[in-house]
């Protein structure tokens, strides 16, 4: 017999479907993030952002974190990744005309209260700490999982990049950084290259949250 | 015996494949398809046994009314899915959520 490659990404979207509040919640964002409101916008981003938010609020994390997070084999990208990607509908809720410096976009962040306060809690629970097991400093994947969650929906929103490890990142990047090109750099990696986050990513995929602190022994 | 008409008009469900569904669509994802099914024969009232005895006495030439029906008078929320393509597609008022005798 044929054996079948499972795809976690389809898997996670057919339960949310089976499941009323998941069901109801995912077609809320994703009609206005697909709807065209004029021969300029592809949709209305603010009312998409609003509704992604809405749906990480409401749904639990079983069903939007088995979405978001899902796991897939490396190499395979049209089926499991590229439904990962998509779960966010990037053509509206990310990608943008231009791609804006990394710093420029944290700036523009700070300005509304919601991003701000998200975009810290994130800093905080998505710190990445080498010396720990779990390679965060606050050894809560739960805690990094739904800071990073709760970025989606302001113009921080990031999505996974197309790469064969996992690496995420806002819709930015650090050209024309200028003088401030090593701290936009800084910046940039607490997304693309934090172990931190992958280390949580990861764990929630193949069900193996691990969340035990072993300190490094004294030097 | 006291019953409420229509009260044989029920609302029931079935697992299906989008696929199944036969609307054209090309993915793998799922729904529950809710509809309205079940006797309205206790709800008829005289209008519908007035149409009914006019048809058996061919007073309606060859006009056949239609009786009281079970059907959705609410329906579901909204079904998203991605196709295999990767495009979405929402589809709205295709499933039952509330039914009644009409």
């Amino acid at each position: 017999p044929a054996l079948t490659r499972e795809n976690n990404c389809l898997n996670a979207a057919k339960a949310c479907n089976l499941n009323d509040t998941c069901k109801k919640y995912r077609s809320a964002y994703i009609s206005p993030c697909t709807s065209r409101v004029s021969t300029a916008e592809v949709c209305n981003k603010r009312k998409c952002h609003k509704a992604l938010r809405q749906f990480f609020d409401k749904v639990p994390p079983k069903h939007s974190y088995a979405m978001l997070f899902c796991s897939c084999p490396a190499g395979d990208q049209a089926a499991c990744s590229e439904r990962r990607r998509q779960t966010i509908v990037p053509v509206c809720s990310y990608e943008d005309k231009e791609k804006p410096n990394c710093l420029a976009l944290q700036a523009s962040c700070k300005t509304n209260y919601i991003c701000r306060s998200r975009l810290a809690d994130f800093l905080t629970n998505c710190q990445p700490e080498p010396r720990s097991l779990s390679g965060c400093l606050k050894e809560s994947y739960a805690d990094c999982l739904l800071a990073y969650s709760g970025l989606i929906g302001t113009v921080m929103t990031p999505n996974y990049l197309r790469t064969s490890h996992i690496s995420v990142s806002p819709y930015c990047d650090c050209s024309n950084s200028g003088n401030s090109k090593e701290e936009c750099d800084r910046f940039s990696e607490l997304f693309t290259d934090n172990a931190c986050l992958r280390n949580a990513i990861q764990a929630f995929g193949n069900g193996t949250d691990v969340g035990v602190w072993q300190p490094m022994p004294p030097v | 015996q006291w019953s409420t008409p229509g009260r044989g008009c029920l609302l029931r469900e079935i697992h299906l494949n989008v696929t199944d569904l036969g609307l054209g669509y090309r993915t793998k994802e799922e729904l529950i398809f809710r509809y309205c099914s079940g006797p309205c024969s206790d709800a008829e009232t005289n209008y519908d046994k007035i149409i009914n005895n006019l048809s058996n006495n061919r007073k309606l030439d060859k006009e056949k009314p239609s009786r009281t029906c079970c059907r959705p008078i609410a329906f579901d929320d909204d079904l998203s899915f991605l196709d295999d393509n990767l495009q979405y597609h929402t589809l709205k008022r295709h499933s039952a959520r509330k039914c009644a005798c009409v």
